[in-house]
């Protein structure tokens, strides 16, 4: 097999998205608005330092939709490193996602105003944002007393911002929409704490993974980390059809090696362990070239490949966002002393068996990890950061609005189990509902069914999607197919939930029956079958 | 959680009930899934192509075999059976996918007798045919686990399971090969593993044991097996693995001119099949095999007869093996779960029907099947046959002598099984 060229491919734009509009930095009371038609623009400062912007057309309904971007590095990257390097801090306000300007068309035409701000500080900020989009609401009212309604929405770590706001205060908004939405802050850390660990003690015992100094050293051992692991992973990618081990790899790395286990099983029993899907943008785990690894490719190839690619996409906001959080919290808050490895993968070790190279390999792997091998030593959390992570922002999982999840089924960065944890919750919710509209009958013979106030929409990927060239090499040069990489919506996709937010927060119902479908159908690519099911976070446990 | 939810969602219907609301007029029940007035869908996944799909890719052709005979014959209360096909190629991803699509896109009723356990479990995984209510009727594995009812509440097997076979292995070599040397081919997966826990019910000592990775088996990694059954001194091979293996096996070691005692597992002994392969006949003379159906040239069968005659008409030219009666077998015990299954069968009441009925289906098999309200265990022994020169499968001194157990600990005993006549016109009552 020809060499693959993936990680100068790989897309991280997801992860920084793109930005709209400039904002003044100095607080202000109220915004600077510039009184343009058809659309007036305004911009302002919160309290906290949140520049703002907010877009209003002339015909304004009294509807306004909030946005919450996501994830934006909290540091500098030296342009040096690989993939990110270059990156500034910028807050600068995000009114529709990655400025999307069919979606902002769109509001528009309905006589709705948007608005976002770029948050006070970058990196994990759920609690600053949610009291920054709080006041910035206010401000809005203040500044258009003719608002009646506010729909919310956000992407990733603007998901978990958006279901906070609509958890704590849920007066605020009439409808939400959190997309490829993160789970909370220590399960979502935990899968890129599971999957740096194990590239660590496998191919390169110099990663430190966590546990970085304060402050400027902190920061320095993060950059140096994202080098190392970018690194290892060029070396799995030149090594994926030989099998051969990183040079850097510990010596439980090379005894594994020695023993004839393949460096691509490695990775992808890392990947499985971590929770990280085994499709990604370009490798659909199905598809083979045509000829002798027409079968091989997919059963042995192929999801190692999957895992390389989401895991190098993920790679750098595990690095960034554990040196974040640690900095946060004063210290290191991974701990998988206590993890066993093996039940994380009892379901998936059957069906990638192929891939993994048997029982046998998988046995070995699995041993190696142990934490009875001092060889593969355990991370260890400092319980004076666990009480301090612990105490940040956690969305409980209550839908209290009318609310619209979007995600796709293999988002490598917010895996769509985190959404299916927000389904299964709100199955018991609205069980809950009703068993109490029942016993309310009973004394007022009244009764109303509760109105369903969640509507999820998987955005699924296609049957097969890799490509291959004339030599059998799969292509890596065209676009991420849908359901993969992170928050890869397209416009008709995000219009929809624009609409079906607007739908909601009109009416108190979300869209449904054969109109949804319909809706949906056009979309593309879109489902809202009740039988689809993503796993959740592996640190939940088995919830399938 | 599940749990709780379900606890709660009873305990509304019961208040429900209790104080005879009636909150809204109930619609009429609508149609099932994949059930209209004319027809009734089904749908199967498994390897059409590629190298694992030798022999198993006549699995669909035989129960079409089937159902086409039924659908002439009137169907099923008037309602003809149309099976979907769809190639997985042996990798479990892609039977992810396939499922999908018949669940999604063919909205077929039931999915039927999909192959191999890694694809099966993928299914069970990731498409969740228990949550959506889609029965999984007659899965062509025989993985234990699958009997599960609570892991795997919509899932029926119809094969033995290989811990069940390797049992009756195990007591055939104690009664036979005591004090030789035992080796043993394994797939390294789930498969395997189930050998392997029948092996040690059943007390085998091996040798020398030699696990291959799903998808690894080639003459060149055969000829690595043999030189550790060779640097064993194994007198008995057993070959547990899917047919691929087992050809790859039997033809290097014809040209190698390793000449063991061979034991073949069903799952990888059908002989038209490792004939396919350019594997010469003579190599599996004497070989010891175990069927749970009668041998495919026993014309004196009625079942095997009755099958026989109608896969001849409807695919002329294809041999008639073990592969080819399996598939018209399960179709032809589909055909009777879906007439049991009530005038307007649901995916519920199919299921009903199995569970009550299931174990007195009419079958070819000479060994009973465990179907009841708690167990989805299908057929539950073996019997034990020689190669003829032919290649083809026979029992030992010609008459079927078959063994029955369990997937745990129970001991291996002669069957005393009846089989039921087969109904008239091979069609279900």
């Amino acid at each position: 097999m020809k060499k693959v060229r993936l990680l100068s491919l790989l897309s991280v734009t997801a992860l920084v998205t793109t930005v709209l509009v400039t904002a003044p930095t100095v607080a202000n009371a109220a915004p600077a608005c510039d009184g343009k038609s058809p659309i007036q623009s305004c911009v302002g400062v919160t309290s906290d330092g949140a520049p703002y912007a907010m877009q209003v057309p002339a015909n304004f309904n009294g509807t306004v939709a909030l946005y919450s971007h996501g994830y934006r590095y909290n540091v500098d990257i030296p342009a040096g490193i690989p993939l990110i390097g270059g990156y500034k801090i910028t807050n600068t306000p995000e009114p529709v996602p990655g400025g999307n300007a069919a979606v902002a068309q769109y509001f528009f035409s309905q006589g709705i105003a948007i608005v976002g701000s770029g948050f006070a500080r970058q990196g994990w900020n759920p609690d600053s944002a949610i009291k920054t989009n709080v006041e910035l609401i206010g401000t809005f009212k203040a500044q258009f007393p003719t608002t009646t309604k506010v729909i919310a929405w956000g992407s990733s770590l603007g998901g978990v911002i958006t279901q906070g706001l609509a958890e704590k205060y849920p007066e605020l908004v009439s409808a939400v929409a959190p997309m490829c939405m993160a789970d909370n802050l220590a399960p979502q850390l935990t899968m890129a704490g599971d999957f740096l660990w194990g590239v660590k003690v496998l191919f390169d015992p110099t990663i430190k993974g966590g546990n970085y100094s304060p402050g400027a050293a902190g920061v320095a051992e993060s950059y140096g980390d994202l080098v190392k692991v970018f690194t290892v992973m060029g070396k799995l990618q030149a090594a994926l059809a030989t099998g051969a081990w990183p040079d850097t790899s510990s010596a439980t790395g090379k005894a594994l090696a020695a023993a004839g286990v393949p460096s691509r099983s490695a990775l992808l029993l890392l990947g499985l362990m971590a929770g990280i899907p085994t499709q990604s943008a370009h490798f659909d785990s199905v598809s083979g070239p045509e000829g002798a690894l027409k079968l091989t490719f997919p059963l042995a190839l192929s999801p190692a490949l999957a895992i390389l690619e989401n895991g190098t996409n993920a790679a750098a906001l595990a690095v960034l966002a554990t040196q974040d959080v640690e900095n946060q919290v004063g210290g290191a808050f991974f701990d998988n002393t206590k993890t066993d490895y093996s039940a994380r993968v009892d379901g998936e070790r059957v069906i990638f068996n192929a891939a993994l190279s048997g029982n046998t390999v998988i046995d070995a792997l699995l041993g190696a990890l142990s934490a009875a091998n001092p060889g593969a030593p355990r991370a260890v959390a400092n319980p004076a950061a666990v009480a301090k992570m612990q105490a940040l922002h956690t969305n409980t999982g209550k839908i209290n609005v009318p609310t619209i999840l979007m995600v796709g089924m293999a988002d490598p960065i917010t895996p769509a189990g985190a959404s299916q944890r927000v389904v299964d919750l709100y199955a018991d919710q609205y069980a809950a509902e009703k068993a109490a509209a029942i016993k309310a009958y009973q004394t007022s013979r009244s009764y109303k069914t509760p109105t369903n106030k969640l509507l999820m929409l998987w955005n699924t990927t296609p049957s097969s999607y890799t490509k291959f060239d004339a030599a059998g090499s799969p292509i890596t040069s065209v676009p991420a197919a849908q359901g993969t990489n992170h928050c890869n919506f397209t416009s008709a996709q995000l219009v929809l939930v624009a609409k079906s937010l607007v739908a909601a927060s009109s009416t108190g119902k979300l869209p449904s029956g054969g109109a949804l479908n319909t809706a949906v159908r056009k979309a593309g690519n879109l489902s809202v079958d009740k039988g689809i099911r993503a796993p959740w976070l592996k640190s939940y446990g088995d919830n399938s | 959680m599940k749990a709780l939810q379900r606890r709660t969602l009873l305990t509304a219907t019961a208040v429900l009930a209790t104080v005879g609301l009636a909150v809204t007029a109930l619609p009429a029940q609508a149609a099932e899934v994949g059930v209209t007035a004319s027809q009734i869908k089904l749908g199967m996944t498994l390897p059409m192509t590629g190298t694992a799909s030798l022999g198993y890719n006549k699995i669909p052709g035989a129960a079409k075999a089937y159902f086409d005979y039924l659908n002439a014959n009137g169907g099923i209360n008037g309602r003809k059976i149309t099976l979907v096909v769809k190639d997985d190629r042996y990798v479990p991803t892609e039977a992810v996918a396939k499922t999908n699509e018949l669940i999604l896109k063919d909205k077929v009723m039931a999915l039927l007798a999909p192959l191999g356990t890694a694809n099966v479990k993928a299914v069970a995984t990731s498409v969740n045919p228990a949550r959506r209510g889609v029965p999984v009727l007659f899965v062509n594995t025989g993985f234990s686990g699958f009997a599960d009812t609570k892991k795997y509440p919509t899932t029926y097997t119809v094969l033995p399971s290989y811990i069940m076979e390797a049992k009756i292995m195990g007591e055939y070599i104690k009664e036979n090969f005591a004090g030789k040397k035992i080796g043993l081919l394994y797939q390294d997966d789930d498969f395997g593993i189930d050998a392997l826990a029948g092996f040690k019910t059943a007390g085998v000592n091996f040798a020398v044991k030699v696990p291959y990775a799903s998808g690894s088996q080639s003459a060149a990694s055969a000829a690595g097996w043999i030189t550790k059954f060779k640097a064993a001194e194994a007198d008995v091979v057993i070959l547990f693995g899917v047919s691929s293996a087992t050809s790859a096996m039997l033809g290097t070691a014809a040209q190698l001119g390793y000449k063991p005692q061979w034991m073949l597992g069903s799952v990888g002994g059908d002989a038209t099949t490792i004939k396919l392969t350019g594997v010469p006949a003579g190599v599996l003379y004497n070989a010891i095999g175990f069927s749970p159906v009668p041998a495919t040239t026993d014309m004196t069968d009625e079942y095997v007869k009755f099958f026989s005659d109608i896969y001849a008409k409807a695919v002329p030219g294809s041999a008639f093996d073990l592969n080819v009666l399996l598939g018209m077998n399960t179709a032809f015990m589909t055909a009777q779960a879906l007439k049991a299954a009530g005038p307007n069968p649901t995916r519920k009441s199919l299921m009903a029907a199995i569970d009550s009925k299931g174990a007195t289906f009419a079958s070819s098999a000479l060994v009973p099947a465990g179907y009841s309200k708690t167990s989805h265990v299908g057929l539950t022994g073996y019997w034990v046959g020689k190669y003829a020169p032919t290649g083809d499968l026979a029992p030992i001194g010609g008459t079927y002598v078959t063994y029955t157990t369990d997937s745990g600990s129970g001991p291996v005993v002669k069957s005393t099984y009846k089989r039921p006549a087969m109904p008239a016109k091979g069609l279900p009552n």
